[in-house]
């Protein structure tokens, strides 16, 4: 049991992969020579060669189009966007033809791509460069979409997104990084797409989150447990396929539902798990089924209005006590 | 434009208030900073000040209820305005003709009042009849409430034979509705299918009568909340001596001859409160606060002291009691414990203790243990100074003799550091002058 950072793990999944099958090849701006703007790709292309760590031009919508048409061709790439932020012009590529190849070729022919991006905020990056898009592709059938919350399930569920033969959008996060946590040691370490998981047991209040959410949400759960209150934390790890049933099963125990994300909440992740949770666990709720999202802006570039904008813990915190207290419990 | 005075978040922790009582009455003109209400937390009353100048419309809840944080208490506006251009729901204002108020040069007198009080007693009346008015309006929720009920708490009721009917607009959830806790409580109250306080008169201040049950206050929610939660999750160790008191009773006595024309009177309270201060500044490791695994070092010694109320406690803090002479303590402790009484406090002056005295010495009690007030470390449980036989240099004879039992936190300080901490403060009473330098 190792300690690594998220980065590192991540850096260590590719590395594993592209030693297993050379097929994985990776592909992206800067990944190579300059190690990719975040060095998650760090040393990759001095041992694998420019070959299978190809640089691109910055042309989003080209290079995963490229993937695309490697991917159906039987090769495994994995599709660097330097941040979520930058997909957007390849928007076409991944919902009209990634996602939907398999269906459109009758099932003959699949994209086995991983496109790995990381999002989030809190570095004052401001409006265009600080979004948690991942909602909008998990509302796309053919995607899978993805957002490991822990250095375990980062190097686990990389390896299992880079093995899976349908495109998977791979969200990490750039608070993330630098997070450091125990690594498995088992070198066949793998985690299943498609699972959440509960990362702290609760019995008050069931609070859902994904990717640097969590670690929010770990935190809001400490803290409130100082005052007896015991708050169940459900990292989602992957989007779609979504384990509403994980969450169920949580809440069903809890009676109450707090999901937090980072991207804004209508149309969200967690309007989409309410929806779930009030068809599955309607007679087992005490309270409705709240969310916390970032505020509904553009992301400012003040420190103190970023601040304010962000789902901090005291935010979540509020809407978790909020809850409690409809349900009479202080 | 008339709008919606709520119930505001006067402390951290609060989660409803209660209004004391009402300062305005419906109909009252108020200037911006007017104290409109006094409301009890689950610490303190507060007082409640108008953040701009208007009229009260309608008073929505009267002395003595509850609700939760954000709910309505009042509608305000222009002088005239009609409460029903605010609140959709509710007719009653009708009855109380705008024109009217406008022209009534004293409106205070005219229309909230059928029946103009005497200005003795002010806000008690208004209110109960005002929402006696309402009730017969049918206004809305709050008077003929509809049955809420969460999904859980249906399911279990249902599974219980739990009728609910009766808990119309009574669940402590937002409107009344019925909560899977407040499920929980009739069942474990046995009261199956005869929901629990339905029938009940309004607590008054009368006795409670035989197998009532009655709402804790929010100070008595609070007490038991936090209570529960400092025993199940501070481990908490106890070290008892026995102060011989001969030489401080003798000090007092001498003070408070002293200090008769003065107005001042010290107690041995102080004398313990003081000693303990002195103390605490000589032990660090038994005047620190274990929060989140750290350990927090405290400069001063806030010395919390418990005050008995009617009914229930409350623990009002003296600061940086180690600066202060005996004499100083004595006074702000008499202020203090006179406020705690009459629920005067404010909110600052219940936080921020480092370190608690509890005495019942006065009620002849020998010993006690007490429950530690997180995030506090320690707390000395005092006892009554009686005179008893002791062994002096082989002779016996008689001292004043007072147990005391401080409970600590085992994870802020060892046994060691509680039991110096304890003979620290045993010393200074026992050569008490050391207290008045």
């Amino acid at each position: 049991m190792a300690d690594l950072t998220y980065r590192e793990a991540l850096r260590r999944a590719l590395d594993d992969e592209l030693a297993r099958d050379p097929d994985v090849f990776l592909m992206g701006e800067e990944i190579g020579r300059f190690e990719g703007s975040y060095k998650v790709t760090a040393g990759l292309w001095q041992k694998y060669g420019p070959e299978r760590v190809r640089e691109t031009p910055i042309s989003e919508e080209g290079f995963v189009g490229a993937g695309i048409g490697a991917a159906m061709m039987g090769l495994r790439p994995v599709v660097e966007i330097m941040t979520i932020n930058f997909i957007l012009v390849a928007m076409d590529q991944i919902i009209n033809h990634a996602a939907k190849i398999r269906y459109m070729f009758g099932g003959a022919v699949g994209v086995p791509m991983v496109i790995r991006t990381p999002g989030g905020a809190g570095a004052q990056l401001t409006a265009q460069h600080s979004q948690s898009l991942e909602a909008w592709f998990a509302g796309c059938p053919g995607m899978k979409v993805v957002a490991p919350a822990s250095v375990a399930d980062a190097y686990g569920m990389m390896k299992t997104a880079i093995r899976d033969d349908d495109p998977v959008l791979f969200c990490e996060n750039l608070v993330m990084y630098n997070v450091t946590g125990t690594m498995p040691d088992d070198p066949d370490y793998t985690v299943p797409l498609g699972r959440a998981a509960v990362v702290r047991e609760g019995r008050d209040l069931t609070l859902v989150a994904h990717s640097y959410t969590v670690q929010r949400a770990l935190r809001v759960a400490d803290t409130m447990s100082r005052d007896g209150i015991e708050i169940e934390v459900v990292d989602l790890r992957s989007l779609r396929p979504l384990d509403a049933e994980t969450v169920a099963e949580s809440v069903r125990k809890t009676s109450r539902a707090l999901i937090a994300e980072e991207g804004w909440s209508t149309y969200g992740v967690g309007a989409e798990l309410a929806a779930r949770i009030h068809r599955l666990c309607f007679d087992d709720l005490d309270a409705p089924v709240e969310r916390v999202g970032g505020a509904e802006v553009p992301m400012p570039y003040s420190k103190p209005l970023e601040l304010a904008a962000l789902p901090l813990e005291s935010k979540i915190e509020a809407a978790a006590r909020g809850l409690l207290a409809e349900s009479g419990i202080a | 434009m008339s709008e919606e005075l709520v119930m505001p978040r006067l402390s951290d922790t609060m989660e409803e208030g209660t209004i004391g009582r009402w300062l305005v009455h419906e109909g009252d003109a108020f200037a911006a900073g007017d104290v409109l209400a006094e409301i009890e937390t689950d610490k303190a009353t507060m007082e409640f000040q108008a953040y701009d100048a208007g009229t009260v419309l309608r008073i929505l809840v009267g002395d003595g209820e509850t609700v939760a944080l954000g709910a309505p208490i009042a509608i305000v506006g222009a002088e005239g305005e009609t409460a029903d251009e605010a609140a959709s729901a509710g007719n009653g204002a009708t009855t109380q003709p705008p024109q009217e108020a406008a022209a009534e040069p004293e409106p205070k007198a005219a229309a909230a009042e059928p029946e103009p009080e005497p200005k003795a007693a002010p806000a008690r009346k208004p209110s109960k009849s005002s929402s006696k008015a309402k009730a017969a309006a049918g206004n809305g929720s709050r008077a003929t409430a509809a049955l809420r009920v969460s999904p859980i708490a249906r399911r279990m009721a249902d599974e219980a034979g739990i009728d609910l009917a009766a808990m119309a607009g009574r669940g402590s959830g937002p409107e009344g509705r019925v909560v899977k806790a407040d499920v929980e409580r009739l069942i474990s109250s046995g009261e199956l299918t005869r929901p629990a306080a339905a029938d009940a008169p309004p607590a008054t201040e009368s006795a409670p009568a035989e197998g009532e049950i009655r709402e804790l206050t929010p100070m008595l929610k609070a007490v038991a909340t936090r209570m529960t939660q400092s025993k199940q999750t501070v481990p908490h160790f106890y070290v008892e001596s026995e102060i011989d008191m001969t030489r401080a009773m003798q000090l007092r006595a001498e003070l408070n001859s002293g200090l008769a024309d003065s107005g001042d009177k010290i107690s041995v309270n102080d004398l313990i409160v003081r000693a303990s201060a002195l103390a605490l500044i000589q032990h660090p490791q038994a005047h620190r606060s274990y929060v989140d695994g750290k350990h927090v070092y405290h400069t001063h010694a806030n010395v919390g002291i418990a005050v008995a109320l009617d009914d229930g406690l409350i623990v009002p803090v003296l600061n940086e009691a180690d600066t202060k002479p005996v004499r100083e303590i004595s006074r702000e402790t008499r202020d203090l414990a006179g406020r705690a009484r009459a629920g005067k406090l404010k909110q600052r002056e219940i936080e921020g203790a480092t370190f608690s005295v509890s005495n019942l010495g006065m009620f002849d009690v020998a010993n006690f243990e007490a429950i530690i007030n997180p995030p506090e470390s320690a707390i000395i449980a005092v006892g009554a100074t009686v005179d008893r036989p002791v062994v002096v240099d082989g002779e016996i004879v008689v001292r004043k003799i007072m147990r005391v039992t401080l409970s600590c936190d085992h994870r802020a300080c060892s046994g060691a550091d509680g039991a110096k901490l304890l003979l620290t403060i045993k010393q200074l009473l026992q050569s008490p002058s050391l207290l008045l330098v």
